[in-house]
């Protein structure tokens, strides 16, 4: 498995290379650039700007020095943000991101399994209907639906809560329910369906047979064979939540890394665009590592070798 | 380690199951944690550190002192600035929401007044030929500072903060925006374009600016420039600390670097969430009314209006197109702000791409926009209706003209004959090209209604994405295309060559006149303020009757204010935060 796991890890750097040299190319053949701002710059202004950040050297010059500094641990100088150096602008937004999707994830794994178990467990009654109607219906609420919904009920209306920003409880609630209400409505959905399946296996009415009380039978057998396609939605899902949410978090006015993507590609911003990209996509080749990883401990069959 | 993470979850999970029974769902709804305490402002909240002096949360009727009685005991000022700025060093910032926080903290030599005239801040007086300030022939400015204006850590500010900060900004390394505008400097020019980094010294040296002494400063240019005073009232040429700037490098616009000498200090940056501003206790002016100003970087419109609502915030854009439902809004309805700005949109014609070529066309196009119809209908009334370039409120701006551009559907049809398109018949398809955004959509679709009704020609809408589109423009690669434009400082200068004389960069119509050339370069060489603005008219007259655009409308700010923010002054030149001008003098009434 170790060996696995470090084979696995080496070949993320050929892709970050592939990601970055397609995301390099791709930015660089999209018409307007960093400096073709609503009021035209002057051409001298431009060619300033162009020498200051090495625009005016050829692109494979540029590929080259960017990824120089990448191997450094510098991921370049912000296009938009002109005082400020991209890697500091990701770290000072990570924590907050990762946080808010860690939280949102927390909420989607408690309500969805909780929900899918119950449902499950009390099949046909209206506990399961509940639960039915929230899967169904948060599963096809989008995010910003939902957010403006939240806002106008929970702030303008009731006064309740924050409309936004970071730092007390009361306005992480709002981006976490319109963060993680879709994955825990799939999830519960998922959990039902699976738990259903187990419940109606031959292991399962052993161990009822043998007299084992309900919570063993529920936790031992049942819930750790029904986890596995759980896990494998769950996996995609860590990774979406902790990398942010570009509507959730401007809707929210979140300071995380969630909005820098979006706005680097608007802005034309070539050193936000490469920066957060290399983030994105080293970020989920990680995440989808360690839910690989985690199979084999869910699940004794799988082995890596 | 995972197994056991896992494991703990959904313990958790069957817990809330055999707790939930037959009960509701199990699930921690948000709704029971957050029942308690409906505070009305918790915007101080974000700030992490505790700061001693008091939160901006409204205290139930705060008795009144005697010293201010109207005022509230809480002078705190929450504003939206719409997005994190890309930069607050004065040399370098060039949107509106960088500008309107750099006024804040810094004071320059000079400012405008509310009518837009220029005043004098750290300068004595205003420079003229009669007092000296200015010398006969137009070439040389020389400007007394203030005794006793401070930095906000107590040193004086002197003329060499200004010398400084102006050769740092045409220095080609800062790669500042509104470099420019400062070419009549002398020196300036060589000086921004210098490729050698190893000239620059020698040629920061040669520039036309040097301190006489600690506080006298001397502007000499190459060429008389009528409106240099206004360009020594921009944020680009503000005082700047060289020992912050070279100890701090670009970090010295955080807060706890940056050193001001304006109303407020930079107390707390928390970046993409907001921004802090503290009145400044060293400053040489009066001080602030307002204890602190909170800057809100909230980028949804909508979310604005929801903080607005919830008091989060004093100040809120309504979003797009609901300005209508907000004034028949009981409640909101009466706490809205309006007010002109120094803001025009255009149609722009490339005028050398057939069939633009050709004037009586691009006169027929003018003549068939229905522009009253425009502000009551598509914008609720927002705006006034526009038929020449220069807005109202500034000067050079004439009522009268091209009051032949009103909507005339038979004039129109008149003109598209007489340019060889009877009723339209041999005229190939017009694209008009927009930068792709809600707003901009809606005017497009209106030009291209009101072609269809009084012209019955077709055209053909290609929305672009915006940078895409800014590329498009600057490339001059458009046919038609929607421009809007706001005065950097006030005056027909600023509007006028730049834009549409021939052969500039920045002229994206590639309109041609010799009789508009003529008169820019008189009025720009011309020293004598009533002249050259009869100039400027004359310009303006000849650009507006060959229709090298087609005017449409001059925009008006609207937003909600609530009541009890007291004595904001605003201009038709504010940038994002309205009356960013006089921030200073606003305060918090008791409410």
């Amino acid at each position: 498995m170790w060996r696995y796991a470090v084979r696995r890890l080496l070949w993320i750097i050929p892709v970050l290379l592939g990601v970055s040299l397609v995301t390099f190319l791709l930015m660089h053949a999209v018409p307007g650039g960093p400096w073709d701002q609503e009021k035209p710059l002057a051409p001298q202004v431009v060619q300033n700007l162009n020498r200051r950040y090495g625009l005016d050297r050829p692109i494979w010059q540029q590929y080259g020095m960017f990824l120089a500094r990448a191997l450094r641990g510098d991921l370049g100088v912000s296009y938009s943000y002109q005082d400020r150096g991209v890697t500091q602008i990701i770290l000072s937004g990570l924590p907050i991101t990762a946080s808010l999707g860690a939280l949102a994830f927390a909420f989607a794994v408690v309500a969805g399994l909780g929900l899918g178990m119950a449902a499950a467990i009390k099949q046909n009654t209206p506990v399961d209907y509940l639960s039915v109607l929230f899967a169904t219906s948060f599963a096809s609420i989008p995010g910003f639906v939902l957010g403006i919904f939240l806002l106008i009920l929970f702030s303008a209306t009731l006064h309740w809560l924050p409309t936004g920003g970071w730092g007390s409880w009361k306005q992480l609630v709002m981006p976490v329910l319109a963060l993680g209400a879709l994955p825990a409505a799939y999830t519960a959905r998922i959990t039902r369906a699976s738990m259903l399946e187990v419940l109606n296996q031959d292991y399962v009415r052993t161990a009822r047979a043998k007299g084992l009380p309900e919570v063993a039978i529920q936790y031992r057998h049942v819930l750790k064979n029904a986890l596995i396609p759980v896990l494998t939605v769950l996996g995609p899902y860590l990774a979406f939540l902790v990398t942010g949410s570009f509507i959730v978090e401007s809707l929210f006015s979140v300071p995380g890394v969630g909005r820098l993507f979006v706005q680097g590609v608007f802005a034309r911003d070539y050193g936000l665009i490469m920066g957060s990209v290399l983030f994105y996509a080293a970020a989920i080749a990680l995440l989808n590592l360690a839910v690989d990883l985690l199979y084999a401990v869910v699940d004794p069959r799988i082995k890596y070798a | 380690m995972f197994k056991r993470v896992l494991a703990f979850v959904s313990l958790l999970a069957l817990v809330a199951v055999s707790c939930g029974g037959a009960a509701a769902t199990p699930t921690p709804t948000a709704t029971r944690a957050a029942a308690p305490a409906p505070t009305l402002a918790p915007t101080a909240a974000a700030a992490p550190a505790a700061q001693p002096t008091p939160t901006a949360t409204r205290a139930p009727a705060p008795t009144p002192t005697a010293a201010a009685a109207a005022l509230a005991a809480v002078q705190v000022y929450r504003v939206n600035l719409a997005g994190e700025p890309e930069t607050i060093d004065p040399n370098k910032a060039h949107f509106a929401s960088e500008i309107s926080v750099a006024k804040q903290l810094f004071d320059g030599m000079f400012s405008f007044n509310q009518d837009l005239t220029v005043r004098p801040v750290l300068a004595e007086a205003i420079p003229t030929v009669a007092n000296g300030g200015i010398s006969a022939d137009g070439l040389t400015y020389t400007i007394k500072l203030r005794p006793g204006v401070k930095w906000s850590d107590g040193k004086d500010v002197t003329a060499e903060d200004i010398v400084y900060s102006v050769k740092r900004m045409l220095d080609p390394a800062t790669a500042g925006q509104y470099t420019t505008f400062y070419y009549s400097l002398k020196g300036a020019e060589e000086l921004n374009k210098e490729k050698d980094a190893g000239k620059v010294p020698a040629l920061k040296d040669a520039l036309g600016v040097r301190a006489l002494d600690a506080r006298t400063v001397q502007f000499t240019l190459r060429q008389p420039d009528p409106i240099f005073l206004n360009l020594l009232a921009l944020w680009p040429v503000y005082p700047i600390r060289r020992d912050v700037v070279e100890r701090y490098g670009d970090k010295w616009t955080e807060a706890g670097n940056l050193i001001g000498n304006g109303p407020f200090l930079l107390k707390e940056w928390a970046h993409q969430d907001h921004i802090t501003l503290e009145r400044s206790p060293n400053y040489w002016g009066r001080p602030a009314k307002l204890q602190r100003i909170v800057v809100k970087m909230v980028t949804d419109v909508n979310a604005e209006l929801a903080a607005y609502k919830n008091n989060e915030l004093d100040v809120s854009r309504v979003p797009p197109g609901t300005e209508k439902a907000t004034l028949d809004d009981p409640v909101l309805g009466k706490e809205i702000v309006r007010f002109p700005e120094l803001v025009t949109f255009a149609f722009q014609f490339n005028n050398t791409v057939p069939p633009f070529d050709n004037k009586p066309l691009r006169q027929a196009i003018t003549t068939a926009i229905d522009r009253d119809s425009f502000i009551n209908k598509v914008r609720n009334g927002v705006g006034r209706p526009a038929t020449s370039w220069i807005p109202p409120g500034m000067p050079g701006f004439d009522p009268d003209l091209g009051s032949q551009y009103k909507l005339n559907p038979a004039r129109a049809k008149e003109l598209l004959a007489q340019a060889g398109f009877p009723e339209g018949r041999g005229l190939p398809p017009l694209k008009f090209q927009y930068a792709d955004t809600a707003g901009n959509k809606v005017i497009a679709e209106f030009l291209q209604a009101n072609m269809k009704d009084h012209l019955g020609i077709n055209i053909v809408l290609e929305p672009t994405e915006p940078r895409a589109f800014s590329a498009l423009i600057t490339q001059k690669k458009h046919t038609w295309a929607l421009l809007g434009w706001g005065a950097d400082y006030p005056d027909p200068d600023n509007w006028l060559p730049e834009l549409f004389g021939s052969g500039k960069p920045a002229n994206r119509t590639n309109y041609t006149s010799p009789a508009f050339d003529d008169l820019v370069k008189r009025a720009k060489a011309e020293l004598d303020e009533k002249k050259r603005l009869d100039l400027w008219k004359q310009a303006h007259k000849v650009l507006i009757d060959d229709a090298p655009l087609a005017p449409i409308f001059y925009r008006e700010r609207f937003f909600l204010r609530k009541p009890w923010v007291q004595d904001m002054r605003t201009t038709g030149m504010d940038g994002q935060l309205s009356g960013d001008f006089f921030l200073a003098e606003l305060y918090i009434a008791q409410h």
